[in-house]
C-alpha cells in the first residue's frame, strides 16, 4: 500500500543549508502572519488551513519514513525543519498522531492498524490526543488505574484520565490502560486506541489559570474499543509509550521558547524606559546568557540526535534549563511591567500591544508536562551521577 | 588539526596531569610560586607551543588544544602560569608587529627557557586596553616607562610585556625583571599565589624592545586577552569538574541517619544543579574554542564568545564550589581536605581577568553594538 502524497525530491540529498533555505521560504510565504507566536495554543479551526496544505503538500510528517508517507528525513534534517517551524513562530496543532501515534503504529503496530490509521493520520481527518496521565498517577505514572477488560472481541474501558491537551480538537485517542492488576504495576499496562465517537466516554475541559481550556477530564463508563485496537501486544504498553520518548526531549529543551520570552522582555523594557538601568541591564544580560548558553548545549545534544545516536539520560538537564530559563524571563517580564504586571490580555504600552501575562502562564505548565523537573532531576541523580536510591 | 590529535593530547594531559596536593601546598606562598622543572616538562610535551606557529617554533595547534591543556592543569591545579603565560603574554609577542622580538623570544617561551608575563592593567583593573597605569614618554632622547601595572599573574617572570600609553598610542614593551628602575610589590591570592604590583621609575625601554605601537598593539592585546580568558574558563572548567566529582563521591559513601546521604533528594536536586551548570560551562567552552579557532571570526564575535565562557565559568565554579564545601559538612572547611584547593584556585581564577558580572556586561555592550 502506498501512503501519503509523493515526495517532490530526495530532501536528504541537498546540503543542510540548501534545505533549510528550501523550509524557511515556504513557512516565511505561506504562513499566515496573523498566527505566529500565538500567545495561546490555537484550536483546530483556527490554525488547520496551513496543516491542511502541509498534509496536501506531503510535509505533515516530516519525521516519518517515506514509506508510511513521510517525508523521510535524517535526523540532522529534522531538526532543521523543526527549527525553522519554531523561527516562524508555528504553533504546534493537537498533533499527537503525527508525533506519537504514527511512529508507534510504525514500529510496533500491525499491517492492519497501518492502513486503517495511518493515512487519516496523515490526510488530518482523525485527530489525535494522548490520555496518560490520571487523577492519582502524575509523575508516578505506572500506578495508573483506568482499566481494560477484554470482553469478546472488545476492550471495555472504566476509570478517568486527566490533562488530556485538546480532546475537543480530536477524534480519537491513545490510552495507558491497566489490562492486569496482578502483574507489578509497570508490567500489568496495555497501549489501547480508541474512537472518542464510542458511547461510554464523556470530556469535560478543565479551565486553567490563564483562563483557557486548553487541558480536559476524560471519564470511561464501559466504552468499548476493538482488541484489534490493542498495539504492540498485551500488558507491553509501558515499554512501548517509554521508547517513544526519544526525540521529544530535545524538543522540549529548545531555546525557542525562552528566546520568545526574552523578545517579549525586550520590547517591555523598552516601553518602560529600562534599558539605560544599569540594574536592570546586568538582569537583562543574565538570561540573556542563559538562553544563549542553552543555544550553546542544544546544539551539542542537537549534534548527537544529528549523528543518529541514541540519547542518554542526562538530556534532561535540557529541559530543566529550558523551562526554568523561561520561568526566569516570564518573572522577569512582570516585574518589568511594574504596575501593569497584572493586567490581563494585551497591555498598551509605549504604543505597543503587549502579552504581558502569556509568558508567565507558558513558563507555568512547562516545568510539570513532560516529566515535571523534579522527576527530570531525579532521572540524572541516579542514572548520571550515579547517586544512591 | 583532527579529533585523534586533541583526544591524543588530551589523554596525555591528563596522564601527566595528576593532582599533586602535597606540592600544591608546599607551593603557597613562596617564591618563586611554581617550579622551573614542572615547566620544562610542560614545554617537552608541547604545551607550551600550542598557540605558537612552527616557524617560531611551536606546533600552531590552537585554541582547542589550549584550552584542553589548561583543562586538565585546572584539574591538577597546576601552580604553573599557563594560562597567564603560555597564552597571555605569548598570544601578544605573538600578534605583535616585531619580527625581531618574535624570531629571538617565542622559540624560548615554546622551549620553556624563558618565562614571560603579562602587564597591562592599571591600579582598578577592568577589561579595558586603554586604561592602562605606565606611561612611555621621551626624556632627554631616550624612552622611559613611569607608573604601575597591577593584577599582574606572573610574578616569577623572567621578562615582562608592559603595557604604556605613549604618543603614539597604546605601547608595548619588552622589560627584564632586572630592569633597573622596575620594583615589585606582591599581594597575596586566595591559593597561595601571588600577583604583582609591578613599579616603574624611569625604566629605560627603546625601539628594538617595542612589541608593538598604537593599533596594532591594541589588536595583540585584545585577541591574547580574550583567548586568556577562555584558557581561564578551561581551567575552571577542570576545577568545577573535580570538585563535583569529589561531593558525588562523598555524597555516595558518607552515612548518616543509616543511609548514605546521597540517597536524600534534597541534596540529590542541589548535585543535579551543580551537574548543570557544569555541563553548561562545557558546552559554552566548546563554543567559545570554535569561535576563537574560527579564522573568519570578528574581534567583536571573539570577544563576545569569550565573555560568554567566563561569565559562565566564573559564576559555575565558585557555586559548584562553594555548594561541594556545604554538602561536605565541616569537613569541607578544613585545610587539610583538597576540596579547598579548589575552592581557592577558583575564587582567584573567576576574578582574573573579569568576573561573572564584568563578562556579562561586556558581552551586552558587545550584543548591542552588533
Amino acid at each position: 500500500m502506498k501512503y501519503g502524497v509523493a515526495q517532490q525530491r530526495d530532501w536528504n540529498a541537498l546540503a543542510d543549508q540548501d534545505f533549510r533555505a528550501l523550509v524557511q521560504e515556504e513557512f516565511e510565504t505561506h504562513h499566515p502572519l496573523h498566527l505566529r507566536f500565538p500567545p495561546r495554543r490555537l484550536r483546530w479551526h483556527e490554525n488547520k488551513s496551513w496543516f491542511l496544505r502541509m498534509a496536501a503538500k506531503g510535509w505533515i510528517a516530516p519525521g516519518w519514513p517515506l514509506e508510511f508517507g513521510g517525508m523521510g528525513l535524517a535526523p540532522s534534517k529534522l531538526l532543521i525543519f523543526l527549527e525553522e517551524q519554531e523561527r516562524c513562530g508555528i504553533a504546534r496543532f493537537q498533533d499527537h498522531g503525527i508525533l506519537m501515534v504514527g511512529p508507534v503504529l510504525i514500529r510496533y503496530g500491525t499491517d492492519a492498524q497501518r492502513r486503517r490509521y495511518l493515512p487519516p493520520i496523515l490526510a488530518c481527518e482523525e485527530i489525535w490526543c494522548q490520555g496518560y496521565s490520571e487523577p492519582n498517577a502524575g509523575s508516578d505514572l505506572a500506578s495508573l488505574r483506568t482499566e481494560a477488560r477484554l470482553d469478546g472481541d472488545d476492550f471495555v474501558i472504566n476509570g478517568q484520565k486527566i490533562w488530556t491537551t485538546l480532546v475537543q480538537d480530536a477524534s480519537h485517542m491513545i490510552i495507558l490502560a491497566r489490562t492486569d492488576k496482578q502483574a507489578k504495576k509497570q508490567e500489568g499496562i496495555s497501549f489501547l486506541m480508541l474512537d472518542l465517537a464510542s458511547p461510554g466516554i464523556t470530556i469535560r475541559p478543565i479551565r486553567d489559570i490563564a483562563g483557557h481550556d486548553e487541558f480536559c477530564e476524560v471519564f470511561f463508563d464501559n466504552a468499548r474499543t476493538p482488541a484489534s485496537n490493542l498495539v504492540g501486544g498485551l500488558n507491553k504498553g509501558w515499554t512501548l509509550a517509554k521508547a517513544q520518548l526519544g526525540f521529544e526531549r530535545i524538543h522540549i529543551g529548545s531555546p525557542k521558547l525562552p528566546e520568545y520570552g526574552l523578545q517579549v522582555l525586550l520590547s517591555v523594557a523598552r516601553a518602560r524606559g529600562m534599558l539605560q538601568d544599569p540594574l536592570f541591564r546586568d538582569r537583562l544580560a543574565r538570561v540573556q546568557l542563559d538562553v544563549v548558553h542553552l543555544g550553546d548545549i542544544y546544539t551539542h545534544f542537537a549534534a548527537i540526535v544529528a549523528r543518529g545516536e541514541p540519547l542518554g539520560p542526562e538530556v534532561s538537564l535540557l529541559k530543566i534549563w529550558a523551562t526554568e530559563t523561561f520561568q526566569r524571563i516570564a518573572d522577569l517580564i512582570i516585574e518589568t511591567a511594574g504596575d501593569c504586571g497584572g493586567h490581563a490580555g494585551p497591555v498598551n504600552l509605549d504604543g505597543a500591544d503587549i502579552e504581558l501575562l502569556a509568558p508567565f502562564y507558558k513558563a507555568r505548565p512547562a516545568t510539570i508536562y513532560g516529566g515535571s523537573n523534579e522527576i527530570q532531576r531525579n532521572v540524572i541523580a541516579r542514572q548520571v551521577l550515579n547517586l544512591p536510591g | 588539526m583532527t579529533d585523534d590529535t586533541l583526544r591524543m593530547l588530551r589523554d596525555s594531559a591528563a596522564d601527566f596531569a595528576k593532582l599533586d596536593a602535597a606540592r600544591v601546598r608546599r607551593m603557597r606562598g613562596i617564591r618563586p610560586g611554581f617550579d622551573r622543572s614542572v615547566w620544562l616538562e610542560m614545554a617537552g610535551m608541547g604545551w607550551l607551543g600550542v598557540l605558537i606557529p612552527e616557524m617560531h617554533g611551536g606546533s600552531g595547534l590552537g585554541m582547542g588544544a589550549a584550552s584542553i591543556v589548561a583543562e586538565q592543569l585546572g584539574r591538577a591545579l597546576y601552580p604553573e602560569p599557563y594560562s597567564a603565560s603560555a597564552v597571555l603574554a605569548t598570544l601578544t609577542l605573538l600578534h605583535g608587529d616585531s619580527p625581531d622580538l618574535k624570531q629571538d623570544i617565542l622559540p624560548q617561551l615554546a622551549a620553556g627557557k624563558l618565562v614571560a608575563g603579562l602587564a597591562w592593567q592599571d591600579e582598578h583593573g577592568g577589561l579595558d586596553v586603554a586604561q592602562c597605569g605606565v606611561r612611555a614618554s621621551d626624556r632627554d632622547g631616550r624612552l622611559v616607562l613611569e607608573g604601575t601595572s597591577r593584577f599582574v599573574a606572573t610574578p616569577d617572570a623572567d621578562a615582562f610585556i608592559v603595557s604604556a600609553r605613549g604618543a603614539r598610542g597604546l605601547e608595548l614593551h619588552w622589560v627584564g625583571r632586572d630592569a633597573e628602575g622596575l620594583s615589585c610589590t606582591l599581594e597575596a591570592r586566595a591559593d597561595g599565589s601571588a600577583s604583582a604590583r609591578l613599579s616603574f621609575d624611569q625604566v629605560s625601554s627603546s625601539a628594538e624592545t617595542r612589541v608593538a605601537t598604537g593599533a596594532s598593539a591594541e589588536t595583540a592585546l585584545c585577541l591574547a586577552i580574550d583567548h586568556a580568558v577562555v584558557a581561564a574558563s578551561a581551567e575552571l572548567l577542570g576545577i568545577m569538574d573535580c570538585a563535583l566529582s569529589m561531593t558525588l563521591e562523598y555524597l555516595r559513601t558518607r552515612v548518616q541517619f543509616g543511609k548514605p546521604i546521597g540517597s536524600f533528594q534534597a541534596l540529590q536536586h542541589r548535585a543535579v544543579d551543580m551537574y548543570i551548570q557544569k555541563e553548561l560551562s562545557r558546552a559554552v567552552l566548546g563554543a567559545a574554542v570554535a569561535a576563537l579557532d574560527d579564522p573568519q571570526c570578528t574581534p567583536e564575535r571573539r570577544a563576545a564568545a569569550a565573555s560568554s565562557a567566563k561569565a559562565r565559568a566564573s559564576h559555575a565554579a565558585l557555586a559548584i564550589c562553594a555548594e561541594a564545601v556545604q554538602m561536605h559538612g565541616a569537613l569541607g572547611f578544613t585545610d587539610e581536605y583538597d576540596l579547598g584547593l579548589y575552592l581557592n584556585r577558583a575564587l582567584v581564577l573567576s576574578a582574573w581577568l573579569g568576573n561573572a558580572s564584568v563578562h556579562r556586561s561586556r558581552y551586552a555592550a558587545l550584543m548591542e553594538m552588533a
